[in-house]
């Protein structure tokens, strides 16, 4: 009988995807963010950014759900908007102070996590699509019968500022981005990363491996949608404002397109799509009648004919250009 | 008495509406197994293609009605074609083409015609008094009447026809469909025709009634949705039976409570049922 | 019977088919049993049944001691019962390193695997064992057949398991892929690990097994060595047809 065995000496294992080498692109981005104000004083501009950093943390908490997970959700908006509304509710009525609504929003958002979390065990597919649909619905429903308080259609508003100045203001929104966003990379990138993912791709499979799979998917809804909460509770800060747009279906669908076009599966992609997005809808303005065409029609054609996202493409693609010229004498 | 008739009465036009566009979308589903969340796209596109031709242009109403369902049809089988058969073997994929698609239609609609409701005229102006008690306005009678001939005729169609069997083959089997000389892909595009044409309809004829805005497709969509899951996707009389069930719940509320709670309802309802049936009342399983 | 799996009056129903029906039989440790029957003799229902993957109704299943009965599958799997699948089941987009690390992720593993590094090692030594220690870098998507039934293999050692439930292994391989992964099983059940294998390739299978439960319409009709199988009247008429001595040759 045949003795097959290797020693561990004789592979090569693949490095930690912690590893710190691998983080000097997004180091490099951070950096540049981080001296932006210094070049820049256009309040425009600078205002813009503070709206793709709350994107940033809006797509990340939603890929670690979809993208990672595999827990197709299309009610991201559900857990935006009751961050938002929380934190705008004890603002306008209790002027509660914004270093305490912003967390509380979160928390709130990760109650309506395991909300959904729970009906949401048992659905696949299709039927997961529709229950996330209808949660978003179900905040809709609560500000309509609750008019007096939440505000109706209009919202409320007159909540407290993030700040008056406007570079705080960006500061504020970049330390929070890159804390959310950071943690989630790290997150993904670790064993936990790992379970998650084999949830993906094969639910069974990962119970007969020995993974609570339960437990999982509902850590992953209760973290997604603490982390949306957070954002979406900033977000209504920020705006001073908080209304039916922050847990619209429009919201909620943005997040997917977005996520989609940059990438799922990767927390990056989802982020430089929510950059590269809204800045081209900015620049698109100039010629207004066609710029929403352009826009989503873009979307489309990118579904089609880049399938895995901007990132995910981009990245294999200069690896492919590395290796070619790496060695050329290779036909 | 009176507002028990009326409950009748407008819950029946609800249900119908409903009927018609959760018929559509739950038939491209069973037969080809796209979740195509567009599907309100083209009741909307339908809505706004008949304002443009009877309300704007002035054209013939029979006309009108055809050149907007005909041309919403076509639509649909470019959609097919072109975004959803390159991806049909992801589910979600699909899902997500074709909601990008649903918010490129509503940009367009919204650069076109600007975010304003636009009021259609009616088919016929006249009331008539149903039972001699209830006020029924001739377009809600209209919709109703005809939702329910077209789906009795969508219904012996499917059942008892040639083509109607070829859907239902393609729907079980689709290798076996092809062995015994039937095309899959012609299929799907002839009842993603049939689908939008009836999305087309329901929008033309609620539209008098409601209006026509942008966003219009947003609010159906999870109705449609509810009916289909709540009857099991896939299912034709079990979408029927939902729609019914939602239709008349929403219009009881609406009358009894105020309408935000009908909203609150419905989705209780969705959700309650979705735990203990994760595959709707009478669902084939979903293609996973 | 036996204190380490014992299986009691197991029935389970599906509208009105009873697809097992009251099945008695006992499991020693160390023993290596195979599982043979017809399609449709409920032989997967009952390793679904066995890992918790269905729930009985009526019945119970012992596992040293303790009942299985309504236990979630990865509660089973920390009892200490590992299965593989009769259709492969990889993690498909993790590569083949990773889809061995994911089993120790499982609470019973995860202390000693908490460093990657470590989980890292660990599955090398699994991988390199069962003959795929060349390809860890390839995305599970990208195996042949043969390679991922040595995957599934790979992936419920990791669990480390004290009673491997195997379904059809060398379904869909070749003779020489057959010979390598028998091999394994062979080493695999030396070291003294339980292993229960349900296949239709008789001939491969007798050669692992010392003892043979035959299935029909999940009912046991015989448990036995696999010489008294060959020859038992019901079995023959059951599933092997005449002449089934020829599925019985001497071991090495």
């Amino acid at each position: 009988m045949k003795q097959i065995s290797y020693t561990a000496d004789q592979i090569s294992l693949p490095p930690s995807p912690l590893h710190w080498k691998r983080f000097r692109p997004h180091m490099v981005a951070v950096c540049l963010l981080l001296l932006v104000p210094l070049f820049i004083k256009s309040t425009y501009v600078i205002d813009l950014l503070i709206l793709c950093n709350i994107y940033a943390m809006f797509l990340s908490s939603w890929d670690l759900l979809t993208g990672y997970t595999g827990q197709i959700s299309f009610g991201h908006s559900l857990f935006i908007g009751s961050g938002a509304y929380t934190a705008g509710i004890l603002s306008f009525y209790f002027q509660v102070p914004i270093l305490i609504t912003v967390p509380l929003g979160g928390v709130v958002a990760a109650l309506f996590g395991l909300l959904l979390g729970i009906p949401c065990l048992r659905l696949k597919g299709p039927y997961l699509a529709l229950a996330t649909f209808a949660a978003s619905g179900v905040l809709a429903a609560l500000t309509a019968v609750f008019w007096e308080y939440s505000g109706g259609e209009d919202g409320l508003y007159g909540i407290a500022s993030v700040s008056a100045n406007y570079v705080v203001k960006y500061y504020w929104s970049l330390s929070l981005m890159i804390v959310i966003c950071g943690f989630l990379l790290f997150l993904v990138n670790s064993q936990y990363g790992l379970i998650l993912q084999s949830i993906r791709e094969d639910e069974s499979a990962a119970e007969a491996s020995g993974i609570n799979v339960t437990r999982y998917k509902l850590i992953t809804f209760v973290l997604s949608g603490f982390l949306a909460g957070i954002a979406g509770a900033f977000y209504s800060h920020t705006q001073m404002h908080v209304g039916t747009d922050q847990f619209s279906l429009h919201l909620s669908i943005m997040v997917v397109l977005m996520s989609v076009v940059g990438g799922l599966g990767t927390i990056v992609g989802p982020i430089v799509a929510g950059f590269l997005l809204i800045l081209l809808n900015e620049w698109l303005r100039v010629i207004e009648v066609v710029r929403v065409l352009i826009y989503s029609f873009s979307v489309v054609l990118i579904l089609l004919f880049i399938p895995k996202g901007i990132v995910p493409t981009v990245i294999s693609g200069i690896q492919k250009g590395i290796e070619k010229m790496k060695s050329p004498a290779r036909s | 008495m009176l507002t028990l008739l009326e409950i009748l009465v407008y819950g029946a036009v609800q249900s119908a509406v409903y009927a018609l566009l959760a018929i559509g979308f739950s038939l491209i589903f069973g037969v080809a197994g796209v979740v195509n969340l567009a599907h309100t796209g083209f009741y909307m596109v339908g809505a706004y293609l008949i304002y443009t031709f009877f309300s704007v242009l002035g054209l013939n109403l029979y006309f009108s009605l055809i050149l907007a369902v005909g041309l919403t049809g076509v639509l649909g089988m470019l959609v097919q074609q072109f975004c959803i058969k390159p991806l049909i073997k992801s589910e979600y994929s699909v899902m997500i083409i074709t909601v990008a698609l649903a918010m490129f239609f509503q940009e367009v609609l919204l650069s076109t015609y600007g975010p304003v409701d636009r009021n259609l005229t009616n088919f016929y102006d006249a009331t008539y008094k149903l039972f001699g008690l209830v006020t029924i306005d001739a377009q809600r009678l209209i919709t109703l009447i005809v939702a329910i001939i077209l789906i009795a005729f969508l219904w012996f169609f499917i059942k008892h026809t040639r083509f109607g069997r070829a859907i239902q083959a393609v729907a079980q089997d689709n290798e076996g469909a092809i062995f015994v000389g039937i095309s899959p892909n012609r299929v799907y595009l002839q009842v993603i025709f049939i689908s939008a044409a009836l999305a087309a309809i329901a929008g033309a004829l609620i539209a008098p009634t409601l209006g026509a805005r942008p966003h219009m497709w947003e609010h159906p969509l999870v109705r449609v949705f509810i009916c289909v899951v709540l009857g099991g996707l896939g299912s034709f009389e079990g979408t029927i039976l939902a729609a019914v069930i939602i239709g008349y719940t929403e219009v009881i509320v609406s009358f009894c409570l105020s309408s935000y709670l009908g909203e609150l309802v419905a989705f209780a309802i969705i959700l309650f049922v979705l735990t203990v049936r994760p595959t709707g009342l009478m669902g084939k399983r979903a293609v996973s | 019977m036996s204190d380490f799996l014992e299986v009691e009056s197991l029935s389970i129903s599906f509208g009105g088919l009873r697809a097992v029906s009251d099945l008695d039989f006992a499991v020693e440790r160390g023993e290596v049993v195979g599982i043979i029957g017809p399609n449709g003799a409920g032989k997967t229902t009952l390793f679904n049944l066995l890992t918790g993957f269905l729930v009985p109704t009526a019945g119970d299943v012992r596992f040293k001691g303790k009942s299985l009965v309504r236990k979630k599958p990865h509660q089973i799997v920390e009892r200490g019962i590992a299965r593989t699948f009769q259709l492969v089941r990889p993690f498909q987009q993790l590569t083949v390193l990773e889809n061995v690390m994911v089993p120790h992720l499982s609470p019973k593993n995860r202390r000693k695997n908490k460093h990657r590094a470590e989980n890292q090692k660990r599955a090398l030594n699994i991988l390199g064992q069962v003959g795929l220690g060349d390809k860890i870098h390839l995305l599970a998507s990208d195996l042949s057949h043969g390679d991922l039934r040595r995957l599934e293999m790979a992936r419920s050692l990791a669990a480390d398991p004290e009673l491997l439930l195997l379904d059809e292994p060398f379904s869909g391989l070749a003779a020489k892929e057959i010979e390598t992964l028998s091999d394994l099983i062979h080493a695999v059940t030396d070291r003294g690990l339980t292993v229960i294998i349900i296949e239709h390739k008789l001939r491969e299978m007798m050669k692992l097994v010392k003892r043979v439960i035959t299935l029909d319409f999940g009912i046991k009709i015989a448990d036995g060595t696999p010489e008294e199988i060959a020859n038992n009247e019901a079995v023959i008429k059951a599933y092997l047809g005449k002449g089934g001595e020829k599925f019985v040759t001497s071991r090495d």
